[in-house]
């Protein structure tokens, strides 16, 4: 059997893809379906204090309007930084209270979506307006964390100030990112059927079980009375995690109005109802000593949260693990300002953090008159510079050095302003990108036919990276079918437990669940065919025999391919569950991922500490009249452990590398600061990449073995790639024109 | 969307007579109403669809004036060589608008009548707009930093943007605009069309009610073959304007005998900069009056906050456009 893992398979869902068969969640249309539309506040803080829906119910084909007044029925769950499984813990709707603008205000149910849409924007509302402000003030910044309490939210290692006071070169300096919205292709979308005491809901999820259980508890359901639904999600990157307001609400209203009902929110309101990246500000503080080596680290963040959750995407523990220091301390800090409550957005940790660290490594570097990259290579550690663990696999420097050769880096003069090309000043940057590994306990249920074909399931997600192809191809190599015989089944939540597609994870925890239940099935064909009177493995012991790449094989010589052993047995088909329990993972933590939240270990083990590294060079043209500024050439290489798909894993990596050109280059979600409103809710203005953007994108990804991980020896890739490619865009700028930007997105505007 | 009337008559005569009713609006390509009237800004009670008047389709490169039908689609226009080789100003700024799909469905007559990008204007929840709720004040002028506001043409009621490219190469080669109304057929000065805001930003342009654009007309003169259309933007495709630069020039020897720059993304009607045209003509055009002229085109710009980078970034964008239209002229670099 040719091997499957580590090569590049063409996905198995892409006929259906582009043929059009895929059905995506808000391609279920239940018989009698209505339509759902959300009217929205126009103002962000203040009271309700009149609602007048008869206009809207006047419109021919609406059905009913629900306002907090009359909505029946509705549920609310805890928001997720409170430990629940909710996108936020404010809940529209439920009375008077404005938080935020472009909150929920009525539901509106018609035969036609055409008719819920009008009967929206016929919803007239008076308020009562306070004053609010979107953007949030650094000056009233707390430490605190998830738990309510400010533990392990500060880290002090030796003594910073003393760092700094022997350093030959320090930098004190600050970078700020904005807010950025998700703008998945797939629209946020809810259909919910009621039949009985039993619901069925459709949703584009990335977390199935979360949204079971957190519906069923809230209506006190058990949760075999609750179906969620989603084959095929259309881009997730964080958006997709939690039960939102326009979930719930569609729940009741399909209840209150005994019918299905559809909500397909729209892409200004996309802005408003679900989570988002807050913005944030990196301060950092850094010594180095004449060689570049650090002398003192100091590194807080200030991240936006909402008035009523405390966002705490720790980035001061991702930007701690990078690089060994004396002296280290850093700080997680939130804001609170009038939006709703943000979240994860593709490398929700690592992003903007990365923005700042590999920027001030850079300023740091040119300091003290080192190359950026051997910056990098001075300060690479194999020990974790706070948990004193090693890291389990770290090839950071290899990342470096294979990324050097293909970009040619060699090539770079080193002082500002002194490349060009015709009408355009060139600069090269770089930066390093990582990721944390996270391990969640998951199962995953394969039966294998003796016909030759084998089914694989499990309640994970193919949130478009690719996981279909990949737990084919994880089964195909154990048990030694092609891949194409391997059917995949996912995306509802009454399979096999497996974890939230969040955090890089499905790849390594829910394979190694498959890998699991792979062996598990060996085993058990194993134990009929030795225990039978005839046959290549008959009579040998079956704890020595092993399963490899689909043989069987014993001692002396003795093996014999699954499939004859399997077609030989008394049922000729086998079926198992398997498991991934990680020793680092908990029974607490266990328990936490059974239940639909986020039970994750590591990236810091007792024994060791798991990241993903990367490094990426770039270069940047910017036009001497126009100051536009294009991004030619884009070089990335990564170790990540096994690549178990070089196809799939390529796109993934490419993919955050192009959204790190928006990133540096387009995305800002722009605010009106006397409304503290959204300006730009739409994907004409709110910028991202176009294909004319994004010109040669190349990605290298190294051979590394990690066999602490996972049994696969897999770490996640999808947000690797955006990590680092902000902060070497901002370099190459830095580079071409001498102009340090420490602010997000660089713009013409920052360059005339 | 609120419901409406849909016709689409046959004849120019029977449009006319639907278009002038109260509450009407004109539809043709509809990448702008239709997007418009979905976010309840526009909302009319019958749309004309004049997409049946194939007599204002096409075009013609003709050797004293080219002439565009109403009708005509962006992207037939924008890809046209002969087209490109006349007036490499009048494809450029087409090719480099919008996406393909809306240069396919959108209409020359509609693109020049596109609506501002202005958010207070698009955006329902703001109540202060006063184009689009006359008397109710403006909200950009105290509002967020944004690039689509007008830093020239502006005035306490609105400083609304017009957003369009192709419009800066029209007044900029005094293109024409032939209409038919209730009132007869007229001929307008390209320039005259679009009407400053003043107190009255409602009123956009002098066409009366039910009065038909038919035709655009620009007259062929040496300056148009050496032209071009250069437009600055955060990303490189599929985004308005930052600044744009519509120019020609014709030299006579070292001197220039003819200049024509207007610009675009910076101002709330398509601009002409008539005294930087003039500052160049009679003298050399080098870098350093390429830049000047720039400087002049912006001499009386008032920026809001978080615009103010459009003088600078505008100027240099007339500067470098000037530079390749030199480059085109005879004996050019």
């Amino acid at each position: 059997m040719a091997q499957t893992i580590n090569t590049a398979v063409t996905r198995t869902d892409a006929p259906r893809k582009v043929t059009g068969t895929a059905t995506y969640a808000a391609d279920v249309i239940p018989s009698g379906m209505l339509h759902g539309a959300l009217a929205t506040s126009s103002i962000a803080v203040g009271t309700l204090t009149g609602i007048d829906t008869k206009r809207a119910e006047a419109e021919p084909g609406v059905i009913a309007v629900f306002t907090h007044e009359n909505l029946p029925d509705f549920k609310t769950v805890k928001g997720f930084y409170a430990g629940g499984p909710g996108s936020a813990s404010f809940w529209p709707m439920e009375g008077n209270e404005i938080k935020y603008a472009g909150q929920p205000i009525a539901y509106v149910v018609a035969e036609t979506a055409a008719a819920a849409r009008r009967g929206s924007q016929l919803i007239d509302a008076t308020y009562e307006v306070s004053e609010a402000n979107a953007h949030m003030d650094a000056e009233d910044s707390f430490v605190i964390g998830a738990s309510g309490d400010s533990k392990g939210m500060v880290t002090t290692k030796g003594d910073v100030s003393k760092g700094l006071a022997e350093a030959a070169q320090t930098i004190d300096v600050e970078y700020t990112t904005p807010f950025q919205h998700h703008n998945p292709m797939e629209m946020f979308s809810a259909t919910a059927e009621w039949n009985g005491d039993k619901l069925t809901v459709w949703m584009p999820s990335q977390s199935v079980r979360t949204l079971r259980g957190g519906i069923a508890a809230a209506y006190g359901l058990p949760e075999t009375s609750v179906r969620v639904i989603c084959p095929f999600v259309g881009g997730a990157f964080g958006s997709k995690a939690g039960i939102t307001p326009y979930a719930m609400l569609t729940i009741a209203a399909s209840k209150a109005v005994a019918a299905p009902v559809r909500l397909i929110v729209t892409r200004p309101q996309m802005f408003t109802v679900a989570t988002f990246r807050p913005e944030s500000i990196q301060k950092f503080r850094l010594g180095a000593d004449a060689t570049g080596k650090l002398t003192a680290f100091e590194h807080i963040e200030i991240s936006q949260t909402s008035q009523f959750d405390v966002v705490t995407n720790p980035g001061t523990h991702i930007t701690r693990a990078m690089y060994a220091s004396p002296n280290i301390h850093t700080e997680q800090r939130v804001a609170r300002s009038d939006t709703n409550t943000g979240g994860f957005m593709r490398a929700p940790n690592e992003m903007q953090t990365f923005f700042g660290l590999e920027q001030a490594m850079d300023e740091l570097a040119l300091k003290v008159g080192v190359d950026p990259v051997e910056m990098r290579r001075v300060n690479d550690t194999k020990r974790h510079p706070v948990e004193d663990v090693p890291f389990s696999s770290r090839s950071l420097m290899e990342c470096y050095d294979a990324v050097s050769d293909s970009f040619g880096w060699d090539q770079r003069s080193p002082e500002v302003g002194s490349m060009t090309d015709g009408d355009w000043l060139v600069g090269f940057g770089c930066a390093t990108a990582t990721y944390p590994t996270n391990i969640l306990a998951s199962n995953a249920r394969v039966r294998m036919q003796g016909s030759g074909s084998a089914y694989i399931e499990l309640a994970a997600h193919d949130v478009g990276t690719g996981s279909y192809t990949i737990f084919a191809q994880i089964a195909a190599a154990r048990l030694g079918l092609p891949v194409e015989a391997c059917d995949v089944v996912m995306g509802e939540a009454d399979l096999p437990v497996a974890p939230l597609s969040g955090g890089s994870t499905t790849a390594a925890s829910a394979g190694s669940a498959v890998h699991d239940a792979c062996l598990r099935i060996g085993r058990a064909v194993a134990m009929e065919v030795t225990a039978q009177s005839e046959g290549p493995l008959a009579g040998v012991d079956p704890k020595l025999i092993t399963l490899d790449n689909g043989v069987l094989r014993g001692p002396d010589g003795k093996s014999q391919p699954l499939l004859e052993a399997l077609a030989s047995t008394a049922a000729g088909e086998q079926e198992a569950v398997g498991e991934f329990r990680h020793p680092a993972l908990t029974d607490k933590l266990i328990r936490a991922t059974f239940a639909g939240g986020y039970g994750t270990a590591g990236p810091v083990t007792p024994e060791f500490a798991m990241f993903a590294f990367g490094a990426e060079m770039v270069e940047v043209h910017v036009n001497r009249w126009t100051h536009e500024i294009r991004v030619p050439r884009l070089h990335g290489a990564f170790a990540a452990g096994t690549i178990l798909n070089r196809k799939t894993a390529h796109s993934q990596l490419m993919g955050g590398m192009v959204w790190g050109i928006g990133s540096a280059l387009h995305e800002v979600t722009e605010v009106d600061k006397p409304r503290a409103r959204y300006l730009n809710t739409n994907i004409a203005e709110y910028l991202v990449p176009v294909n004319a953007d994004v010109r040669e994108v190349r990605v290298e990804m190294l051979d590394e073995k990690d066999d602490y991980v996972n049994p696969l020896g897999v770490k996640g890739i999808g947000e690797l790639g955006i990590v680092g490619t902000a902060a070497a865009i901002a370099n190459a700028v830095h580079h071409a024109t001498g102009k340090r930007l420490r602010k997000l997105p660089i713009r013409m505007s920052d360059l005339v | 969307m609120r419901n409406f009337a849909y016709h689409r008559p046959d004849t120019i005569a029977a449009a006319i007579d639907a278009a002038r009713a109260e509450g009407a609006q004109v539809l043709a390509g509809g990448t702008t109403m239709v997007d418009l009237m979905k976010i309840g800004v526009f909302e009319p009670d019958a749309l004309i669809d004049i997409t049946a008047l194939s007599e204002l389709e096409g075009f013609e490169v003709g050797s004293d004036r080219i002439r565009f039908g109403a009708l005509a689609r962006m992207a037939e226009v924008g890809d046209d060589t002969k087209l490109s080789d006349a007036a490499p100003v009048l494809t450029e700024a087409l090719w480099k608008a919008a996406s393909p799909q809306l240069r396919h469905a959108a209409r020359l007559g509609g693109n020049i009548l596109q609506q501002t990008r202005c958010p207070y204007f698009r955006d329902t929840a703001y109540s202060q707009c006063n184009k689009r709720n006359p008397g109710s004040g403006c909200a950009a002028l105290d509002g967020g930093e944004t690039n689509l506001h007008a830093i020239l043409g502006g005035s306490d009621a609105c400083v609304a943007m017009y957003p369009g490219d192709w419009a800066q190469a029209l007044v900029a080669f005094d293109a024409e605009v032939k209409t038919q109304g209730p009132g007869g057929s007229r001929t307008i000065p390209f320039a005259d069309l679009h009407v400053l805001p003043g107190d009255t930003p409602e009123i956009e342009t002098i066409l009366k009610r039910g009065e038909l654009v038919t035709g655009i007309s620009v007259p062929v003169i040496p300056a148009l073959k050496a032209s071009h259309y250069l437009k600055a933007r955060d990303r490189e495709s599929y985004a308005f304007a930052s600044a744009s630069a519509a120019v020609g020039v014709e030299m006579e020897g070292e001197n220039v005998r003819d200049a024509r720059i207007a610009i675009g993304g910076v101002a709330s009607v398509p601009w002409r900069a008539r005294e930087a045209e003039e500052f160049l003509k009679d003298g050399p055009l080098t870098e350093e009056t390429a830049r000047e002229a720039g400087r002049i085109a912006f001499a009386d710009a008032r920026p809001l906050k978080g615009s103010e980078y459009k003088i600078k970034l505008g100027a240099d964008v007339v500067a470098g456009a000037l530079m390749t239209a030199k480059s085109r002229t005879t004996g050019g670099e």
